[in-house]
């Protein structure tokens, strides 16, 4: 599997080679497979959606099986043990978090933490206000609050998870800019439709036909957009 | 337009290199006009072949007239001393001149060749003698295949002095052995090797012949190109940005004009443009499964 750029950058000056990592929010697993082609001795891959375990076990664990733990769990309660990983990535995560878990994931990354680890974190900076694809993400979290009462995405900027973690204890190390614009392509346009519609099909009709409509509409409208800024910063908790 | 220098050659190339089979798509009087407009537009390096068609014949006349503004880079497909030898000699005489700069080994392709030309009565005794004749100043070789037989390659020739293969985002995006261009870039550069890119323009390989049949394609080259001055000027200045010492331009002659218009305007890419066309592209060829993150 070929290793995205972004994820492959943000970990060029980290010490991997050797280390026990957490890749929290594995998602597909990418920044699974940039850890065990950087050398990491394991890699829990943590998510609680079941089809992207299955998916991170398929495309990347299997090759790997003795350097790879995919877990289904909360990283709100992590099933790791106290100061057990020398490495913590969250790539593309803290966007799909929503503000109120904000507290318990940060608490639990120290928790897991060693002395010395080191975090990544991966994300994007709020869109500026005249990109089309705001509409899409809007209308993304609109369905989401109706249909399970929390928002989609949220994206927070850089400025704001740097304080976050500094204020936890962590040392800020340094803050790259990743992808300049981002390429929000035809693809990432029809998932995102695709995320709103399957909401929108959990609500009511009438509302839930409009707002799939809409999405159909707006997924027409942007086709694709470069457009906004993700981030790599990187932090250091003391020895 | 900037110029790099081409290794340790001693020649300053224009960051594009105008590769004159587009010269081929047009009349004498339309191939005289580009190489006009080229060379107006600060191009000094141009390139071509004698399997191009009429490329060496339709471009003799402005070469001739301004000989000493053009470093001449020309190759062959021949494997052998006598090969190569008579290849050499009918380039100099369609062309219609006394020397060329540069003299490349053209698409090699197996370690199996690199054994013959390298082998007695191969194809770089003729290549050598003539340099000693003072008919060529510079050897090079151009490849598409495998980065590791490019490798090779600068081994196994000593006076090997540029080298021609692919670089665009696409292959800049794949981690694999086969596509380990940057290795190669890597290791000209140690070596004082110049670098010349192609397929910095590929959008893709053209649809099957049953979808579209090859007198249906609207563009005269080897691969789909991209076609727009946006993402003509985001692949130059990627290819131009990863080290390379000149991009070489399109086979299509319609798209001169906005590959010269890049070429001119390349003040280098931030790093995170860059990936951000590596990502936009691997996303393009739909990856599975479907993602909503990069
Ligand atoms: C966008 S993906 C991250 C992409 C991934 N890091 C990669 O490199 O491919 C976000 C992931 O975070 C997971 N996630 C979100 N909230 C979570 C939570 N509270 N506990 C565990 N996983 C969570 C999602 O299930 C998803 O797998």
């Amino acid at each position: 599997m070929d290793v995205p750029t972004t994820v492959s950058t943000a970990l060029e000056d980290r010490p991997v080679s050797g280390a026990v990592c957490l890749e929290a929010g594995a998602g597909v697993g990418n920044t699974t497979a940039g850890l065990l082609a950087a050398g990491a001795s394991r890699v829990y891959a943590v998510t609680n959606d079941a089809a992207h375990a299955k998916a991170v076990s398929e495309r990347v664990a299997r090759a790997e099986p003795d350097r790879t733990a995919v877990l289904e769990a909360d990283l709100r309660s992590l099933p790791l043990a106290d100061d057990s990983v020398e490495i913590i990535t969250a790539h593309g995560l803290f966007n799909v978090l929503p503000p109120e878990s904000l507290d318990a994931v940060v608490g639990e990354f120290r928790r897991v933490a060693s002395p010395g680890c080191h975090l990544v974190v991966d994300d994007y900076e709020p869109l500026p206000s005249d990109a089309a694809i705001r509409e899409l993400f809007a209308l993304e979290n609109a369905t989401s609050e109706l249909a399970r009462g929390r928002p989609a995405l949220t994206f927070y900027p850089a400025d704001v998870v740097r304080r976050l973690f500094v204020g936890d204890g962590w040392t800020f190390d340094r803050e790259w800019t990743l992808l300049d614009p981002v390429p929000w392509t035809e693809n990432h346009v029809r998932a995102h439709a695709n995320v709103a519609r399957s909401f929108a099909s959990k609500l009511p009709d009438e509302l839930g036909d409009q707002l799939a409509a809409d999405a159909d509409r707006l997924e027409t409208a942007i086709g694709s957009e470069s457009v906004g800024e993700m981030y790599s910063i990187a932090f250091q908790y003391p020895e | 337009m900037k110029t790099r220098p081409l290794g340790e050659t001693g020649h300053d190339s224009s960051i594009m290199t105008f590769g004159t089979i587009a010269l081929n798509w047009l009349e004498q009087e339309g191939a005289d006009q580009m190489v006009e407009l080229v060379l107006d537009r600060g191009v000094n390096h141009f390139d071509v072949a004698p399997m191009y068609g009429d490329t060496e014949l339709k471009l003799g006349p402005k070469l001739r007239q301004h000989r000493d503004e053009i470093f001449l880079g020309c190759k062959t497909q021949e494997r052998t001393y006598e090969g190569a030898k008579r290849k050499l000699e009918q380039s100099l005489n369609r062309l219609g001149v006394d020397h060329i700069d540069l003299y490349q080994v053209h698409g090699l392709e197996y370690e199996e060749e690199l054994d013959t030309i390298t082998g007695e009565g191969g194809a770089l005794e003729a290549f050598r003698e003539a340099k000693d004749d003072g008919l060529i100043s510079h050897i090079g070789l151009t490849s598409h295949s495998e980065p590791q037989l490019i490798l090779d390659a600068i081994d196994r020739i000593d006076d090997l002095e540029t080298l021609m293969f692919p670089m665009n985002p696409v292959v800049a995006g794949k981690d694999d052995a086969d596509h380990d261009y940057e290795a190669v870039l890597e290791r000209a550069a140690e070596e004082g090797i110049g670098t010349l890119g192609i397929k910095a323009f590929a959008k893709g390989p053209w649809p099957s012949t049953d979808e579209l049949p090859e007198a249906d394609r609207p563009y005269a080259n080897w691969y789909e190109p991209v076609d727009t001055p946006r993402e003509i000027e985001e692949r130059f200045d990627f290819a131009a940005a990863q080290g390379l010492t000149s991009v070489v331009s399109m086979g299509d002659p319609k798209l001169m004009a906005m590959v010269l218009d890049a070429a001119t305007r390349y003040d280098g890419m931030d790093e995170s443009a860059q990936r951000s066309l590596v990502e936009k592209l691997r996303h393009d060829e739909s990856p599975v499964p479907e993602q909503l993150h990069h």
